[in-house]
């Protein structure tokens, strides 16, 4: 075998080595060579010894490793002296592997690894080769006979060498500083492997060293409680990955070095102090109560045993099935839930319960299969491995099913020191209040003083004491009071704030401020605070109260939020349904501005004040937070539960100060109860409008009855002025101007009301405001132009001479209101600036004579005095018109759906309301009827139609209250019970030709009459005092009961 | 407690009620804005009792408005720590029950209440004496004991006992 081949080779095809065992032999000679070359003179000496005593080992082991020590011999001696220094070089690089690892590994490996082949192989021959060995030695050793002088020198001069540094090394420190790793050193490095395979993976390591000396590795450690990686000792991370190529279990991606400094930890033994006593906490690391937590009931320190009180998880049936040598089925899939021992349920399954006492404490135990019971825990003994002591963190379920079978409170004390080797750095602060619980000074209150490491000085509360005392923290636990307001800085309620309501040991029970639900807390994980918050409020993206889609397309509204999950109240208006939903099941936030229609039809929008009227919830009452689905969830202040959500269907509500059905006859009657609220004149308006056409064309009118502040929430734009383009939401409605609080900047400006646009909101219920703001404008005017052509052929129509006579009295009122209309306006002091918005509207009506002298532009009725009363008397006036009664003629169904479609002939009415000039023009007309009806629009003794819950009964109203809701008698002839019926639950009854009626508006209110005849909205009337014939609305008319 | 304290306060008043009636206008105005309100430093303001002077009006800019400043003389309602009241239960549940004492909403944790009474949930929730002698429920009056208090902008809340002598119902509408 040529060297200079040999060379070649091994600068040439490096990967050779691995495949091709003799060729690597040599190439480890060359190797060891250059080495050796490197190497300080002791260390080779020292290497060389301990090769001299490899040799043999390494013979053992493979035939090859011997011929490849022949040859090696052969090379000494050819190479003389340097050759003999070489050849004790070789060695080392297995010897060193095998002494120090390999010897001891492979026992081990040998007896736990068996099934691995490639060792199995080589344990299996290990006795063949003891054989081999010998049969080897021999010529070796005439070998090394050659050279007998040789032998001796190196024989002499190891063991002088050795003596010498044994010696050195037990003696100094300085030398045992020296050992450990330096720069110079080989490194260790990470790798990776199959997990529980770590020392098969370190063992096929060493075997690949023995196969081939080549590899550069020195080492390979496999550690028992680290999982998943062995450790490489080697100079280059290219040596370990040559090492590991070709290697099951390894993976050599990721080759990590450790840090020097690390080097030794690898290696060092840590001995883990478990500290178990008494009464602390732990819990199960396996078997049937893996996890379960248990309270340390004695420990033996000798045998590493503990006693342990748990929950028993026994399955009794299954037991006694067992005992009596049934069907011993194992089924492991099932874990029995944890319940207290019920010795008579043992009992009567037959299953032999001794009673025994314990020699030891004198305790008696109920014995059981060789289990022992106690109050209804499993005492049971386990090693101290199978235990878990660090970070026990019991909750208080857990806490208070120990407590179970009336245990004192002493065991919670015990308990909570435990619970307190896992506080926060700087848990104490100066000024909190503690109390001491442990030692001489036990239930000693004070307060903090001062904090050091571990130690906490404290100020006694009580006299003749020291002013301050030394206590360690751990033997101190915070303190509180009754009615201290707190937060909670740690555990499962982090960040809620509450009232202390009750202080049970070290436990608080705390009001939560937000969910007024109470809160157990520890003591310890408390601060005082004045702070309010409802704890953690946001989850992800989402924040508490929000409304949010869930997984699987339901929705709810977040009503609380926990650290990694939040509770929902789902949209189910049937039941209240929450669920406990995690981040990920969150799909998205909805956050939009839908409106609904309530029972009656009326919109609802979110902030609305909505009352339940039917369904579980009913009778609640609060704003819409959220609207989804037909769905609204109300939150309801004095609702406890859900963090006071309701949720409900739209249609099972009613929007508190709406109006009523738009259709029904009454129907502005409730928008009627809004007069408390709002400027009375408004909400008359709509009252036209149910005289007229199909009601559902009005839904948009009727609105506006409440809206009194109907722009104040919605959002507009702004058209004209230096904000124009901007978008922003009406904060307050002044006047002449908007408070708009604009979307895209954090201010508020005021805009002139008619700069805005309020019609890029879906939500604004209150379309028509803005009408009334512009009310006193000219555009109106020109506006109302295209209306007369349209109505005059309705007036030919229907027109009846009779009504002639009629038209006085109503004439009267229609100009008379000013009078009553004036205080009205004083109303102001509503104390809601949004509604002095719609005052203005008056403006326009108020200074009739004006409109008088300005003829409406256009109009062809030239002689018309302004348009806005033109319709009420003076049209009478006028010859061409003696029919002009006839809006109020039944013929108007058909006139009033077309006040809308007149709009079309108005393209330049300002802000676009397609409703403004039409029914604007009503409006003003309002008057006619309205002004002098304030006040209960029910009276006593007429008949109404109670709607209660779905059923209508008649009734006959005794009593009008003062909030407008009535007492009724119910029964046609008044005999049933008397209850008290809110205004929109009931309904006027209407009379029929030849009723008695009473008149509930107008001038005549409270007049009785008899209904002569009916001409579609308008009665024909004989009242009772005057005998007058009047035509008056039908809504005003409602029939007497008879009594 | 109740307190006969004299505050100040900035009053706009819209222009179109200056004239002869701008004072009434500006008083009434200011029992509209301020009677019922809370403030955590004071109270409620339960009623305004007279005007110490109205200052001078300032014109706002922009809006017409004219602010005046006017000193009043109120009665304030500030429950304190300790302080015994009497209230009427608006709401039980299994928790404990709201009272109201006035404006103030108190709340009696059923930690709060003796030991010997229970809950009893149906139509009409209550808290009962094993005998029976002693009923709380809505619309009962009872005699508390306020141990602590949380004060926001808006509100006072309170919590409450009465679980000490001379504490609890002190009229029970049932048996009247």
């Amino acid at each position: 075998m040529p060297r200079q081949r040999d060379e070649d080779d091994d600068e040439m095809e490096p990967e050779e080595e691995e495949y091709d065992p003799d060729q690597g032999l040599d190439e480890v000679d060359d190797e060891d060579e250059e080495e050796e070359e490197e190497r300080a003179g002791r260390r080779s000496s020292q290497k060389r010894r301990r090769s001299s005593f490899i040799d043999d080992v390494a013979e053992e082991d493979d035939d090859e490793e011997e011929e490849e020590d022949d040859d090696d011999e052969e090379y000494a001696y050819r190479g003389g002296g340097a050759g003999s220094r070489k050849r004790s070089k070789k060695k080392p690089s297995g010897a060193d592997f095998l002494d120090l690892e390999a010897v001891v590994d492979s026992d081990e490996e040998e007896e736990e690894d068996e099934g691995e082949d490639d060792f199995i192989d080589t344990g299996a021959d290990l006795p063949e080769e003891g054989g081999g060995r010998r049969m080897h030695r021999p010529p070796l050793m005439e070998q090394e006979q050659e050279d007998v002088e040789d032998l001796e020198r190196r024989i002499q001069q190891r063991y002088a060498r050795s003596h010498h540094t044994e010696y050195d090394e037990e003696t100094t420190d300085v030398d045992q500083q020296a050992l450990l790793p330096s720069v110079l050193d080989p490194k260790l490095w990470m790798v990776k492997c199959a997990i529980g395979k770590e020392r098969e993976v370190a063992a096929c390591l060493m075997q690949k060293y023995i196969d081939k000396p080549d590899l550069n590795i020195r080492s390979a450690i496999a550690l028992d409680h680290l999982k998943n990686y062995i450790y490489v000792e080697a100079e280059k991370e290219a040596h370990v990955r040559e090492a590991c190529k070709g290697l099951r279990n390894i993976f050599a991606q990721k080759i990590m070095l450790v840090p020097i400094r690390e080097m030794t930890d690898v290696l060092s033994v840590e001995s883990k102090a478990i500290e178990i006593s008494r009464d602390t906490w732990v819990r199960m690391k396996i078997g049937v109560y893996k996890g379960d937590l248990a309270k340390v009931v004695d420990v033996d320190n000798v045998r590493q045993r503990v006693t342990v009180k748990l929950i028993p998880r026994i399955d009794l049936q299954a037991l006694a099935n067992k005992l009596e040598g049934r069907e011993v089925v194992k089924k492991k899939a099932f874990v029995p839930p944890p319940r207290f021992m019920n010795i008579d349920e043992a009992r009567e399954l037959h299953i032999r319960v001794e009673r025994k006492r314990d020699p030891m404490t004198g305790d008696y135990f109920e014995n059981i299969e060789k289990m022992m019971f106690k109050d209804g825990f499993l005492y049971k003994i386990v090693s101290m491995k199978s235990i878990s002591t660090q970070n026990i963190h019991p909750t208080f379920d857990e806490l208070e099913k120990f407590r179970k079978p009336g245990e004192n409170g002493e065991g919670d004390i015990a308990s909570l020191s435990t619970l307190f080797s896992n506080r926060k750095k700087g848990h104490f602060v100066k000024g909190d209040a503690v109390i001491i619980i442990k030692g001489d000074l036990k239930n000693l209150k004070g307060r903090v003083e001062k904090v050091e490491e571990g130690t906490v000085h404290i100020r006694p509360e009580m006299k003749d004491l020291p002013k301050t005392l030394a206590i360690n923290e751990k033997e101190l636990c915070k303190y509180f009071e009754p009615g201290n307001h707190v937060k909670v800085v740690s555990g499962t309620q982090e960040g809620a704030t509450g009232m202390v309501v009750k202080v049970d040991q070290h436990v608080l029970i705390i009001l939560s401020d937000t969910t007024k639900e109470h809160l157990r807390v520890f003591a310890d994980d408390v601060v005082e605070s004045s702070e309010v918050t409802s704890g953690i409020t946001r989850i992800g993206d989402y924040e508490l109260h929000d409304l949010v889609l869930l997984d699987n397309n339901s929705f709810g509204v977040i009503i609380r939020v926990e650290t990694e999950a939040c509770q929902v109240l789902k949209g189910v208006p049937e039941r209240p349904e929450v669920a406990l939903v995690k981040l990920r099941e969150i799909k998205c936030k909805i956050d939009k501005k839908l409106s609904v229609q309530d029972c009656f039809k009326n919109t609802v929008s979110v902030k609305d004040v909505v009352r339940v009227v039917e369904g579980p919830s009913k009778g609640k009452q609060g704003p819409v937070e959220h609207i989804y689905r037909g769905v609204l969830f109300i939150y309801d202040r004095h609702h406890i539960e859900h963090a006071g959500f309701i949720c409900v269907k739209s249609h099972s509500c009613r929007v508190v100060g709406g109006s009523r059905a738009n259709g029904d006859r009454n129907g502005d009657s409730y928008s009627r109860f809004d007069h408390l609220r709002t400027p009375p004149l408004i909400p008359q308006s709509p009252r036209r409008f149910p005289r007229g056409g199909p009601p559902t064309n009005f839904g948009g009118r009727n609105r506006g009855g409440r809206g009194h502040d109907g722009l104040v929430g919605t959002t507009v734009k702004i058209r004209q002025g230096a904000y124009k383009g901007y978008r922003g939401r009406v904060v307050e409605v002044k006047g002449n101007s908007v408070r708009v609080e604009l979307e895209s900047q954090m201010k508020v400006v005021t805009v002139d009301r008619n700069c805005i646009s309020d019609n890029v909101a879906i939500t604004t219920p209150y379309r028509d405001t803005p009408r009334y703001g512009m009310g006193s404008e000219t555009p109106i005017h020109p506006s109302r132009t295209p209306l007369h052509p349209y109505m005059t052929p309705m007036r030919d129509a229907g027109a009846t001479p009779i009504h002639d006579g009629m038209r006085t009295p109503m004439r009267d009122r229609a100009w008379n209101p000013y009078a009553p209309m004036s205080p009205a306006r004083d109303s102001w002091e509503d104390g809601n600036p949004g509604s002095w918005g719609a005052s203005p509207q008056y403006q326009p009506g108020s200074p009739p004579s004006r409109t008088y002298e300005a003829p409406t532009p256009g109009s062809g009725w030239a002689n018309t005095p302004g348009g806005n009363y033109s319709e009420a008397g003076t049209p009478r006036d006028s010859t061409g018109y003696a029919n002009a009664p006839s809006p109020y003629l039944p013929s108007t169904p058909g006139g009033q759906p077309m006040t809308p479609n007149s709009t079309s002939y108005l393209p330049g009415t300002p802000g676009g309301q397609p409703m403004t000039p039409g029914t604007g023009g009503l409006d003003m007309m309002s008057p006619v009827i309205g002004g002098d009806n304030e006040g209960p629009w029910f009276m006593p003794d007429i008949l109404v139609n109670v709607r209660n819950s779905g059923e209508e009964s008649t009734g006959i109203v005794r009593e009008v209250l003062l909030d407008g809701s009535c007492r009724v008698t119910l029964g046609s002839g008044g005999s049933g019970e008397t209850v008290t019926v809110l205004p929109n639950e009931m309904e006027v009854v209407v009379p029929r030709k030849n009723d008695k009626i009473k008149i509930m508006g107008g001038s005549l209110r409270g007049a009785t009459g008899k209904l002569i005849g009916v001409d579609g909205t308008d009665g024909i009337v004989k009242v009772d005092d005057t005998l007058d014939v009047k035509i008056l609305d039908l809504a005003i008319l409602s029939k007497l009961a008879q009594s | 407690m109740f307190f006969h304290i004299v505050l100040e306060r900035n009053m706009q008043l819209h222009p179109r009620h200056f004239g002869r009636n701008l004072r009434e206008n500006l008083v009434a105005k200011l029992m509209k804005d301020v009677e019922g309100t809370c403030s955590g430093q004071h109270g409620f303001v339960v009623a305004i009792t007279g005007i110490e002077n109205i200052g001078k009006g300032l014109i706002r800019d922009g809006t017409g408005f004219v602010s005046f400043p006017v000193k009043y003389q109120c009665v304030v309602f500030r429950p304190f720590k300790g302080e015994i009241l009497e209230a009427v239960v608006t709401m039980v549940n299994k928790m404990g029950f709201f009272a109201e004492a006035g404006p103030v909403q108190i709340f009696v944790s059923n930690h709060l209440i003796p030991d010997d009474m229970e809950f009893q949930s149906g139509d009409m929730p209550n808290y009962t004496t094993s005998d029976g002698s002693v009923k709380i429920q809505k619309d009962s009056e009872v005699r508390l004991k306020i141990i602590g208090t949380r004060v926001d902008a808006t509100e006072i809340f309170c919590i409450g006992t009465i679980k000490d002598d001379f504490l609890g119902v002190i009229n029970d509408p049932a048996s009247v």
